[in-house]
């Protein structure tokens, strides 16, 4: 504590020396020359709330200025995005977005009052996590396969519950429809904890549910993991198979985080968030963190963000429309 | 003996020095956040989530719980001497907490809210300790149509016994379901009556429409008014606060009877304090022989909502410590702080946590005797506020409530929302119409609802499935008995005696 709060200082009078000799050229230099705030557009005590102080807490030892973490929660992320997207675009302000606000929200809404790819300029995508598929031990329901089996003979009759329309949860569930041709039946609940009762009740069949909370349940016994929707296996399920090898081939689906400022952020402060983002992943408390609660590393570049976003509001574009959501 | 062991680990844990200091500050400041109107726990917990990072992770969770039940104890303060509640939840207590502080017996009525709820935390805590995975499980048994029948229950009971004309309060319930049809719709995710307000999205909060009804209407309905509400507080005897003979056995059964319904209530998740208060509360109105005396300062009136709240946050703790599952945003919240520390907590955490489950869990109990202790001698402090003239305290209760209301979410958009709030709460009181229906409409619509719905997706449209599965049926015939005994002309008799008079408009 007693060494951030020096260094802040000593970053501070060093900002204000500069400033009193510098001239405009040096401004981009001299960013950041106030606290930064990070959005994050949940309430306090989830992932995201956690990544975003970690990392901002990382970041303002490497930039010299407190970085403040602020709670706008609300609309499943919209209403924090949102205010991120019509804030000043010099860099104090940005977002702790995720797949729902910036990807999935962007295919599925029309009446959304911002527009996830063109108000946001992405200074890194920090980390993507998959999710699990999975069932009540009880269930008869012993792998993939039997879920594509049973849901091609019975279409409409597999439920899968999930956080919320246009949640990552619901849109793996509708891909994975999509993907077999089968249709499962979506039962949307407000929040995880509610479909978890609800599977752990056996009243539903199904959850594409996050892989920390599952595991939990997954090593007590209570729920089976039949496959991850991730690219390669997770070390936090050990043997589970990824969908796509266990019977679904190309089906891919993650849920993942970055860090988004306001459209027309200059490129130095930009840059000079990725790199301290960079660092910032590289170390200890950091990594812990990840291997901790199941994420995988990213840390794109902003040109890649950039890119990866719009694949990804391509992808869900062609998810939601093919299965009929939109707004 | 697993239970003794664990009650052992439990107080060696919660009896550390640091344990109990930062019992202390959690139950103190859950205490004040409770008093001031509209800042409740959940905004006090999230502010003070983020102090918690460095703190041990069985410290940390012992503090914050010690905010969320204390702000329980806290809540009622402030209904009963101003008839401004200090929590969401403790709106209910003004209607009968308030005439009671009029009739200056308000030093009593404080004393009578905090042994209720320390009874009441202290049942639940026993359920806790003793059969917490059973209950868990228990609950694990609802679905979707048991839950609709449930609620369904207190919503009938609730508003086929209200206090006054029953047409005004009846319209007031349906607008309380209009306002809570406001906000996203679950099933489609198609944004309902927000009218482009997009911070509407989430529908109002309970925080901003529950302190604008009952707390600005309040001060909006004073305004012009310079004196104090009292002029003079002689010095309070602690005999001034003890109840007669008497009065104790007025409030012994309500008491237990609201401990019983919060308990159960607490447990369910999805639930919540504020639905333990609002049916306990319409129980004791439906059992007592004298209904009439409701409204205008029965101590049942106090003593069972005031119970049942402490009770259901104590029992919220059930499913979150047994499974993992949150009951409510507070612990959502609280299981946040777990999980940050690297705890995740799901079906495995006894045995896994052992020291942090029954440090917990005793903690509840020192938290509880520290509020107990702590709040008795603080009534002769919080009724001298009454001193203070109306001029200087009702403007400071107004930036209290703003800043709760804005803290819950930092959006300015809310601090509107209560003050219009406010001025429909304060027409409503002109023209008679009460407010707690509203409230109850709020509540319980969004939830009767989304479960109704949820109910019929999984049975594909078969609406039998209310009356087959065997906890909605009974819940399903208790809410017939109760609807057709306004109808049966033999029931309809006896209850006409009971029914109380229509109460005079209090303007």
């Amino acid at each position: 504590m007693h060494r951030r709060v020096l260094l802040a200082t000593a970053a501070a009078m060093l900002a204000l020396a500069t400033g009193f000799s510098g001239s405009a050229a040096l401004a981009a230099d001299t960013y950041p020359e106030k606290p930064v705030t990070i959005v994050v557009p949940f309430p306090p005590g989830g992932s995201t709330d956690l990544l975003a102080r970690k990392l901002g807490e990382s970041i303002g030892e490497q930039l010299g200025q407190p970085v403040v973490v602020e709670n706008r929660g609300g609309a499943g992320g919209t209403v924090g995005a949102n205010y991120v997207a019509s804030s000043d675009a010099d860099g104090y302000t940005l977002l702790m977005g995720v797949t729902g606000s910036n990807a999935i929200s962007a295919a599925l809404r029309d009446d959304l009052p911002y527009n996830p790819v063109t108000d946001f300029d992405p200074v890194s995508i920090v980390i993507s996590s998959p999710l699990a598929l999975v069932v009540n031990a009880d269930s008869d329901f012993k792998s993939v396969q039997d879920v594509l089996t049973y849901a091609t003979e019975n279409p409409d009759t597999f439920t899968h519950g999930t956080p919320g329309v246009g949640t990552s949860m619901h849109m793996a569930g509708e891909l994975f429809g999509l993907k077999s041709g089968t249709k499962l039946v979506h039962v949307p609940y407000k929040g995880s904890a509610a479909a978890l009762q609800d599977l752990l009740g056996g009243r539903i069949d199904a959850m594409f549910g996050d892989i920390l909370v599952t595991s939990e349940y997954i090593n007590s016994g209570r729920l089976t993991a039949l496959g991850v929707t991730g690219t390669q296996e997770h070390f936090l399920l050990e043997d589970v198979p990824t969908i796509a090898e266990a019977g679904l081939p190309d089906y891919a689906a993650f849920s993942w985080q970055g860090v988004f400022a306001p459209a027309g952020t200059p490129p130095e402060n930009l840059a000079k968030l990725y790199d301290a983002i960079s660092t910032a992943l590289g170390s200890d408390d950091l990594q812990s963190l990840f291997r901790e609660r199941g994420f995988l590393v990213e840390g794109m570049t902003p040109a890649d963000s950039k890119a990866f976003i719009a694949s990804e509001v391509e992808k869900w574009t062609a998810v939601v429309d093919a299965a009929g959501l939109k707004k | 003996m697993e239970l003794l062991e664990g009650i052992q680990t439990g107080l060696l844990t919660a009896l550390s020095w640091h344990a109990l200091l930062y019992c202390f500050i959690g139950v103190s400041v859950g205490t004040f956040v409770g008093v001031l109107p509209g800042i409740g726990a959940l905004a006090a917990i999230s502010l003070a989530l983020p102090l918690t990072y460095y703190l041990d992770p069985t410290d940390a969770l012992i503090m914050l719980a010690g905010i969320f039940y204390g702000a329980q104890y806290g809540g009622s303060t402030a209904s009963i001497l101003l008839n401004l509640p200090g929590t969401a939840t403790a709106a209910i207590t003004c209607l009968d907490g308030y005439p009671l502080a009029q009739q200056g017996k308000a030093p009593l009525a404080i004393f009578v809210t905090a042994i209720n709820s320390f009874v009441g935390s202290s049942i639940a805590i026993l359920l806790v300790m003793g059969f917490a995975p059973v209950i868990a499980e228990f609950a694990l048994e609802f679905g979707a149509e048991d839950y609709f029948a449930v609620i369904l229950l207190g919503l009938v009971a609730a508003s086929t016994l209200t206090i006054g004309s029953p047409f005004k309060a009846l319209s007031m319930v349906a607008l309380g379901l209009l306002l809570g049809m406001v906000g996203t719709d679950v099933n489609t995710g198609q944004f309902r009556f927000t009218f482009g307000f997009f911070e509407l999205a989430d529908g109002f909060s309970i925080v901003a429409v529950a302190m604008g009804l009952f707390g600005v209407s309040e001060i909006i309905a004073n305004i012009g008014q310079s004196q104090s509400v009292i002029q003079k507080v002689g010095h309070i005897r602690f005999r001034d606060m003890l109840p007669t003979r008497a009065e104790w056995r007025q409030i012994i059964w309500p008491t237990l009877r609201g401990s019983g319904i919060g308990s159960f209530v607490g447990a369910l998740p999805g639930t919540g304090p504020g639905i333990a208060s609002l049916m306990a509360y319409a129980t004791e109105l439906r059992l007592s022989k004298t209904p009439e005396r409701f409204g205008n300062g029965a101590l049942e009136g106090i003593s069972a909502p005031e119970a049942a709240n402490n009770a259901s946050v104590q029992s919220a703790f059930i499913p979150m410590l047994s499974l993992g599952i949150p009951g409510d945003a507070i612990v959502a919240v609280l299981m946040g702080a777990m999980i940050l520390h690297g705890i995740t907590p799901g079906p495995n955490l006894i045995n896994q946590e052992p020291q942090m489950f029954w440090g917990l869990i005793m903690s509840f109990w020192v938290g509880n005797l520290m509020l107990l202790i702590l709040n008795i001698p603080l009534i002769g402090m919080w009724v001298k506020l009454l001193s203070i003239p109306y001029h200087l305290l009702y403007p400071g209760i107004l930036v209290f409530i703003c800043i709760g209301v804005y803290s819950a979410d930092n959006n300015v958009f809310d601090i509107f929302v209560v003050l219009g709030f406010g001025v429909l709460g304060y027409i409503m009181r002109r023209t008679g119409f009460p407010a707690t229906p509203v409230l109850l409409g709020f509540i319980l619509g969004p939830l009767l609802e989304e479960n109704f719905r949820r109910a019929m997706l999984l049975s594909k449209g078969d609406a039998t499935v209310f009356f087959t599965s065997p906890i909605s049926a009974v819940f399903m015939v208790l809410s017939l008995i109760f609807i057709s005994s306004v109808f049966v002309p033999g029931l309809r008799d006896r209850l006409a005696r009971k029914r109380p008079e229509v109460v005079e408009d209090p303007e």
